[in-house]
């Protein structure tokens, strides 16, 4: 009996040890890095529901989320792959796309889209998709989160400058116009447009469009039309005694838009918070409308998304599981009703409780007329000397140092420069 | 010996050793040469930023120092309480995290409703964009810069002047000597290898200026330095060819030239020092 019950015993000891060794196997930790501001308050709660929903569909599996700020994102990613040590699942803006995908942060999705069923893929906006793939058979991303640029209007600010806000604001020619009248008023008319690059790629956006904006790669040029580039510098030179002089991501610009110091604003959805709070507290009248383009009809504006990809290693399989998880429209619906913001799959948009979100409904209309903020992405990454010749001419030419044609020449003559570099 | 070649040999020969190579920080460096030193030379930014740099050294180190000096003085006049009072007052700038001083001074700065237009306001001076205007951007820099290393330097003054034996200043008012002679005549002598200290420190913190530009200007690795580079110094770019730009042979070079040159100044500096007390 006694060595019946020490073989019993030890059968149960070797079963236990095979189970735990197998549960062992199956055991793996996800890092998952997003964006600081989704990693806190209501964003984090839903990231963990997400992260709940897929762990218990996938037992074994551990998903940690660490939220980091935009430089401390690529930083790391970069340096996690200079170590061998990469998050998993990861987000980054879709301009550092080319920089992540040369250093090997970015693994090629390419097979496992494609092995996903059609009713996924079509969930995505089409072009949104194509700005992921630099070429067939290459795919680095699943894009996720993003905005179209809108204008804010501060309607306490345009009553008192005389202007009705009811009416249509249709074209540049009328903005121009309003903002003088509301100088005339003794208020700030727009923040500085050209101190940041996207404020300049916005009122781009008002005269050209992505096709005269992007980067000729091959020719090592710049595809911006020195006649266009000079009427936008025109609107810069319009601007200059009319704006607050902080520039559109300045806390200040925020504090005069909330105190009635600020006419318009020209930014991304991520104010709206803000407003509604100041709404609410301290009475602010506000709306968001469509960046007005030279005709009636166009639009400017900028458009850009943050993305979702996966680091090549042993974690792959999963790892995909779990970013085509949150990418799809189930997810983004939720994400979308959360925040009130727009996102790139394009199902989740069409979801008619998102689509009566009125922050959702104007930025799925910006979105439509706006420019890419730096095309192409994930082919080669854009030297930081062109950012800053582009701010610096547009600035120099605001301060009459050039005038709008020469500055465009200069302009467009360094930045061939600094792409031939 | 070993933490002197882990933590200071070596970066500075693997710097050295990157310099020469194009290398993203992941793939297998490539010998480039000596073209990343010729890029950096011939381009715009390092010459804007090295102009800046010459610039921001000339005028922040002798109003910090002097800064320093006046406090440290006005410091040990008192006594007791008071003296731990304004020593501490005066120190919290420099514990105070950079991103808070940043932030204190954006408001300070912010046009229209900042604390200083405010100020200005009230004397009927216009309003002032001291952080965009080009022509201001590098003053208020100073001024941050000022408010904050003004606390360490004079912590480390003061301490040079509690050393000054009382009795060289008691013979001095015997002899007549007012206030402004002892002064120039026995604290400033007296505090001479202190203040070869503090100036070489400061000289040396001021050439690798970057937190407190950067956090002014709301710079990120792919746009930095403010309106028109007023505020780019060399290692805001370094960071920028580096992180923004995956350069990392390139941001070596960067810091291999900026190494030599706070090496260079340090020297003659010290060797300076030493021909006046040889003398």
């Amino acid at each position: 009996m006694a060595k019946l019950n020490m073989i019993t015993g030890g059968i149960a000891s070797l079963m236990a040890i095979f189970a735990c060794s197998t549960a062992m196997a199956d055991d793996v930790t996800l890092e998952y890095w997003v964006f600081s501001d989704f990693a806190q308050g209501d964003a984090l709660a839903l990231q963990e529901t997400f992260i709940k929903e897929f762990t218990d569909k996938h037992p074994g599996v551990k998903i940690e989320i660490v939220g980091k700020g935009d430089d401390d994102l690529t930083a790391g990613q970069v340096a996690g792959a200079a170590s061998g040590n990469l998050p998993d699942v990861f987000m980054n803006g879709i301009r550092v796309g080319a920089q992540l995908a040369e250093a090997g942060v970015l693994a090629n999705l390419y097979d496992k889209w494609m092995a996903m069923p059609e009713e996924y893929r079509a969930q995505f906006d089409k072009n949104e998709i194509k700005n992921c793939m630099p070429e067939e058979g290459k795919l680095y991303c699943l894009p996720y989160t993003g905005y179209g640029s809108l204008l804010f209007r501060n309607l306490t600010v345009l009553e008192k400058a005389g202007i009705d806000p009811s009416k249509p604001l249709t074209t540049w020619d009328e903005w121009l116009d309003q903002m003088k009248k509301v100088k005339a008023a003794g208020v700030n008319a727009i923040p500085d447009q050209s101190l940041v690059f996207n404020s300049i790629a916005e009122m781009y956006a008002i005269s050209g469009d992505a096709s005269t904006w992007s980067i000729d790669w091959d020719a090592r040029k710049t595809r911006i039309d020195p006649k266009i580039m000079a009427k936008v510098l025109e609107k810069f030179v319009a601007m200059a005694d009319l704006n607050s002089g902080t520039s559109r991501n300045d806390q200040a610009t925020k504090d005069l838009f909330i105190t009635n110091q600020l006419a318009f604003h020209t930014v991304g959805p991520w104010v709206d918070p803000t407003y509604v709070e100041a709404a609410k507290n301290s009475g602010l009248k506000y709306d968001y409308v469509l960046i007005p383009g030279d005709t009636a009809g166009k639009h400017g504006g900028i458009k850009y998304y943050e993305f979702v990809g996966v680091a090549p290693g042993k974690n792959f399989d999963i790892s995909w599981e779990f970013a085509s998880f949150i990418t799809e429209k189930e997810q983004m619906v939720r994400w979308a009703k959360l925040l009130s913001r727009y996102n790139s799959n394009a199902a989740a948009m069409n979801d008619p409780e998102v689509a009566a979100l009125p922050l959702v409904a104007a930025s799925v209309e910006a979105v439509k007329g706006a420019m890419d903020v730096l095309p192409p992405y994930f082919v080669k990454a854009v030297p930081n000397c062109y950012l800053s010749t582009v701010v610096d001419y547009t600035s120099a030419t605001a301060d009459g140092d050039y005038s709008p044609e020469e500055g465009a020449e200069e302009m467009i003559s360094e930045l061939n420069a600094c792409l031939a570099q | 010996m070993l933490l002197f070649v882990v933590f200071f040999l070596y970066p500075i020969i693997s710097g050295l050793f990157y310099s020469f190579h194009d290398w993203n920080g992941v793939r297998e460096p490539t010998f480039v040469g000596l073209s990343n030193y010729r890029w950096l030379i011939s381009s715009r930014d390092f010459s804007r930023a090295m102009t800046n740099l010459c610039v921001y050294l000339l005028i922040t180190v002798p109003i910090g120092i002097f800064a320093a000096l006046g406090l440290a003085l006005l410091v040990d006049s008192f006594t007791g309480r008071w003296a731990n009072f304004f020593r501490n007052a005066y120190f919290l700038p420099v514990v105070l995290p950079a991103f808070l001083a940043a932030t204190i001074w954006r408001w300070i700065y912010a046009p229209n409703f900042g604390l200083l237009n405010m100020i200005l306001g009230w004397f009927g001076i216009p309003a002032v964009n001291f952080l965009n205007d080009t022509g201001t951007m590098m003053y208020a820099l100073i001024a941050v810069d000022v408010w904050v290393s003004a606390g360490f330097n004079m912590v480390i003054l003061l301490a040079g002047l509690k050393n000054i034996p009382t009795e060289l200043y008691e013979a001095a008012r015997l002899d007549g000597a007012n206030k402004w002679q002892q002064i120039i005549h026995i604290t400033l002598p007296m505090l001479g290898p202190v203040m070869f200290f503090v100036v070489t420190y400061s000289v040396i913190s001021a050439m690798q200026v970057f937190d407190k530009p950067w956090l002014l200007t709301g710079s990120s690795f792919t746009e930095y330095g403010g309106r028109r580079g007023a505020l780019l110094f060399p290692v805001m770019d370094m960071m920028g060819q580096a992180f923004g730009e995956l350069k990392f042979g390139l941001a070596s070079a960067y810091g291999f030239i900026l190494t030599t040159a706070i090496v260079a100044v340090t020297a003659v500096m010290y060797l300076l020092g030493n021909r006046k007390e040889t003398k």
